[in-house]
Order: structure tokens, then C-alpha cells, then sequence
């Protein structure tokens, strides 16, 4: 992130950029000069998948507000739903199971998630820079951070206990934020020799829909 | 002797160079035991005199029997001090200065005194903050006198209350809820701060522990009591209770058009708190 700052803050006059440090909290807050109205908006358009213009809406006031709340509010709604599907599951097959909560699903959930939305993005940031485009980082960020929000979603349907049926959500929801992210990145790089980059991000985030699935919703 | 003394003199040390002097003076043979706190002296003026430059001050020591001295400038190093206030002494009692007013000697005050002081300031935060009171309308005025113990207190006594509660790895439930509370009360000071919103960090901290008491009560009720229904119904009446707490306060520290994004971070970590006092079994 300080990289990217850096190279807007050179020579192109812009961009406003009032970065006063590391440890200041106001060169943070631009990244949340968002409305409630504005985060709304970002959350309602992140469930159509189709029409790839997410770049074009945040690309004047990209925000990280919703990075980090959707994120947590995933970890969360994954690991206390992923107890009480467990449990279900469980009850179905033997009726004489108890409920138990394992503590250990908030601190994976916390992990993979929180992992996931930091690096992915920063990974696709530094090999975009390696190969030449032009990327932004922050960006990266929010369109990852605003991908998650379908797996809450799904999550809450995730919790009826029918094996087919579970399979079914969280493969069309995966489908679904998938397909934003690789549309929205092929609409952003606009190169041809990059489908590999836009492929891997798909499979990336299938990937993490199966995990969820998985982990906390066997 | 203070009569050479060049270097400006401490208050205080004005007032034992007093006493000294004020024994020698009257008493040259013998030296007097520690002895209860002189009752103030009227002869030193506490006028509203400006104060001096300050410069060499002189031992002027009026003797005791001499009540109704006129004021004098270079006496005036108490002159700043405010009319004085009634001294509450415990029974070591101050020599040092009390004769002047100076604040009350936290260190050396019996620990009865420091922790009844802090207990009573958390009762009454308290109760500015969670119970109904006029002063809620204005955050400003209700948590002027802020601390930490009191949060401190709740949310230690949360994780107890839940690690007791469970069955199976305790300690990591101690851990998820004392990481989640205090980790929590903090990101939500910094989200508010970065959405632009004017609070003052540590206030904040303070009055997002304060608002965890009615979830401590109701931790307490589902630890005695095993019923899930009763469970549900508790958590649901002290979550309300807390959110009703902490929304004034919160609402009013930001731009009313980011009202709902600062609300809802407090809203989802009470109901994960909530959630874990539910589900803990």
C-alpha cells in the first residue's frame, strides 16, 4: 500500500493525497469517505455478476470500509452458522447429539478469511505491477472485500441440513462472486495475454467457496 | 538557610522551610514528633494578588500568635493557591503542606481511600452511562470522568463468566472473548475515528465497556440457569438494553449520513458476544 501511495504522490497532481504517516489516523480516512447510502449501493451491485462495471463506480472514492466489515461480519456469520449446521447435520443422522460449540471454527474462520481477502489482492497487485499494467491496490482491495458479501448471504441458507441442497448454494454463490471478480478484473486489465490472471482468480474464489463449505458446513 | 537560597523555591518547600523555622522558634529544645496537620494558618493571605516573578524568597515567617498580618508579596507564592479546601487527611497526615491547600496526597492515603474512590467513580459512570439519567442527550456531559477500571472489570469478568460456562477448552474461550471484546472496543473507536467522526479514543474505549455490563448480567443468568429458551430471551433483553446504551453516544459522533455505518459495527459485535453467551454450553 505504501507503495502505491508513493508512486501516485510523485508526480501526478490528481489524486488527493494527504498521506501524513503511518501512524496518523487522518491519512487512513480518505480510504472511508463513504456514505451509508454509497456502501449500499457497492453491496447491491456486487450481487449481479454480469455487468463488470464495479471499477468504473468505485474508481473516484474506492473505500475500505467494506473490506474489513464484510470480511468480519463473514468470519463471524461463518463460524456460529457453521456450529448450528454442524449440530443439525449431526441431529439428522443420530438423534441423540447434543449441542456443542467448538470455539476453534471463530479462529480458523478469522485466519482464512482475513488471509485470504489481505493477500489474494496484494498477490494480484504485485504480479499485475510485475507484468507492466497498471493496477491499484486499494481497489483490489474493495473489489475483493465487496465479493464476500454473496458468501453471507449464502452462508445464512447454508444452515438447512440437506446435503444436495447445501451443495447447490454454495456452488452458485461461489459461481457468482467469482464471476464478479474475474469479469471485473478483465474489464480493468483490458489486455488479451492476462485471461490467465482472470482464470486464476475464478478458481481462487471457487476454491474458497468449497473451503467454507467444507470446513464449517460439513 | 533560605535566606541565601538564589534559586526560586517550590511552594511547598516554602511552607516547610515555615514549619521548620516555625519549630525551631518555638520549641529549640526538643525536636516534636510527627504530629497531626496545623489547622491553616490565617496569617498567610490567600488574596487574588498577581502573582510574583519568581525570585528570591525570603523566610517570612510571621509568628503563629500573630494572626492579622498584612499581606506581604513575597508571601504570595500561596497566593495562587484557591481559597482553601476542607483537607482530607488520613491519620498519617501531611506535614508537608498543609497549611496551603495543596491536593491530597494520593500516595501515601490508606488503599481503602484509593479503591473506594475508583469503585464509587465506575458506580457512578455507571450509572450515567447504562441507566436512564437526564444528562444521556449529550455523551459530552455523561462521561466527562472517564476511566478504565470499569471496563477492565466487565469485560475480565465477561471471559470468566463464559470460560466457566463452557464444557470442553476454556482457556480458548477466555482468550476468543477477552481478544474479541477488547480488540472489538478498540476497532470501533477507530472505525468512528476514521469515518470521520470527533470522539475521544479512551472516552470511547470507556463507554464501550461501560455498555457491557447489562451482557454481563445476563452472562451471569445463563450460567446459572441452562435453559436455551431462557438463554435466548435474556441475551435478546441485554443486547437491547446494551445497544439502547451505547447508540446515543455512538450516533451523535459522526456525520448523520454515516449514522448506520458506525452503528453497525457495535450492533454486530453485541450480537456475537450475545451469540457466544447462547452458545456456550
Amino acid at each position: 500500500m505504501l507503495v502505491d501511495i508513493q508512486y501516485l504522490d510523485g508526480d501526478e497532481q490528481q489524486s488527493t493525497n494527504n498521506w501524513k504517516g503511518v501512524f496518523s489516523i487522518s491519512s487512513y480516512t480518505q480510504y472511508f469517505n463513504v456514505d451509508t447510502d454509497v456502501v449500499l449501493n457497492r453491496l447491491i451491485s456486487s450481487l449481479y455478476p454480469i455487468s463488470g462495471d464495479f471499477f468504473s463506480k468505485i474508481d473516484a472514492n474506492p473505500d475500505l470500509y467494506g473490506l474489513v466489515w464484510i470480511s468480519t461480519t463473514l468470519v463471524f456469520a461463518i463460524a456460529s452458522l457453521g456450529n448450528c449446521a454442524t449440530y443439525l447435520m449431526h441431529r439428522r443422522s443420530d438423534h441423540s447429539t447434543s449441542w456443542t460449540f467448538d470455539v476453534s471454527y471463530l479462529n480458523v474462520a478469522a485466519c482464512s478469511i482475513y488471509g485470504y481477502v489481505l493477500i489474494v489482492p496484494l498477490a494480484y497487485y504485485f504480479l499485475l505491477q510485475y507484468l507492466g499494467s497498471n493496477a491499484s491496490l486499494i481497489r483490489f482491495w474493495c473489489l475483493w472485500g465487496y465479493s464476500l458479501f454473496i458468501f453471507i448471504l449464502s452462508s445464512f441458507l447454508l444452515v438447512i441440513p440437506f446435503e444436495f441442497l447445501r451443495w447447490t448454494i454454495i456452488l452458485l454463490g461461489g459461481g457468482a462472486s467469482a464471476s464478479f471478480v474475474a469479469l471485473n478484473l478483465r474489464s480493468y486489465i483490458n489486455e488479451s495475454e492476462i485471461t490467465i490472471v482472470v482464470i486464476s482468480a475464478f478458481v481462487l474464489q471457487m476454491g474458497l467457496a468449497i473451503f467454507i463449505k467444507m470446513w464449517f458446513f460439513a | 538557610m533560605s535566606h541565601s537560597d538564589t534559586i526560586p523555591l517550590h511552594s511547598t518547600s516554602q511552607s516547610d522551610i515555615d514549619e521548620i523555622e516555625n519549630l525551631i522558634n518555638s520549641n529549640p529544645s526538643s525536636v516534636l514528633p510527627a504530629r497531626p496537620p496545623s489547622p491553616p494558618r490565617a496569617s498567610i493571605p490567600i488574596s487574588s494578588a498577581p502573582i510574583p516573578p519568581p525570585a528570591f524568597i525570603p523566610s517570612n515567617l510571621p509568628a503563629p500568635t500573630n494572626p492579622k498580618t498584612a499581606p506581604v508579596p513575597s508571601v504570595s507564592s500561596a497566593a495562587p493557591k484557591p481559597p482553601l479546601p476542607p483537607r482530607p487527611s488520613g491519620p498519617g497526615g501531611n506535614i508537608s503542606a498543609s497549611g496551603f491547600g495543596s491536593p491530597p496526597n494520593t500516595l501515601t492515603e490508606p488503599v481503602w481511600d484509593t479503591v473506594k474512590r475508583d469503585l464509587s467513580r465506575i458506580v457512578s459512570n455507571l450509572k450515567l452511562v447504562v441507566f436512564p439519567n437526564p444528562f444521556r442527550e449529550d455523551p459530552g456531559k455523561a462521561l466527562r470522568d472517564w476511566d478504565l477500571w470499569g471496563p477492565f472489570f466487565f469485560i475480565v469478568f465477561l471471559g470468566l463468566t463464559l470460560s466457566w460456562s463452557a464444557s470442553v477448552k476454556k482457556s480458548e474461550v477466555f482468550a476468543v472473548a477477552f481478544a474479541l471484546l477488547a480488540a472489538g472496543a478498540v476497532i470501533l473507536t477507530l472505525n468512528v475515528l476514521l469515518l470521520g467522526g470527533h470522539i475521544i479514543f479512551f472516552q470511547s474505549l470507556s463507554l464501550l465497556g461501560y455498555c457491557l455490563f447489562p451482557l454481563d448480567i445476563g452472562a451471569l443468568i445463563c450460567m446459572l440457569k441452562d435453559n436455551v429458551l431462557v438463554k435466548v430471551v435474556v441475551v435478546a433483553v441485554t443486547l437491547a438494553w446494551s445497544s439502547w446504551a451505547a447508540y446515543p453516544f455512538m450516533s451523535s459522533a459522526v456525520n448523520p449520513r454515516r449514522k448506520a455505518l458506525a452503528l453497525y459495527p457495535v450492533l454486530l459485535m453485541y450480537v456475537s458476544v450475545g451469540f457466544l453467551i447462547i452458545a456456550i454450553d
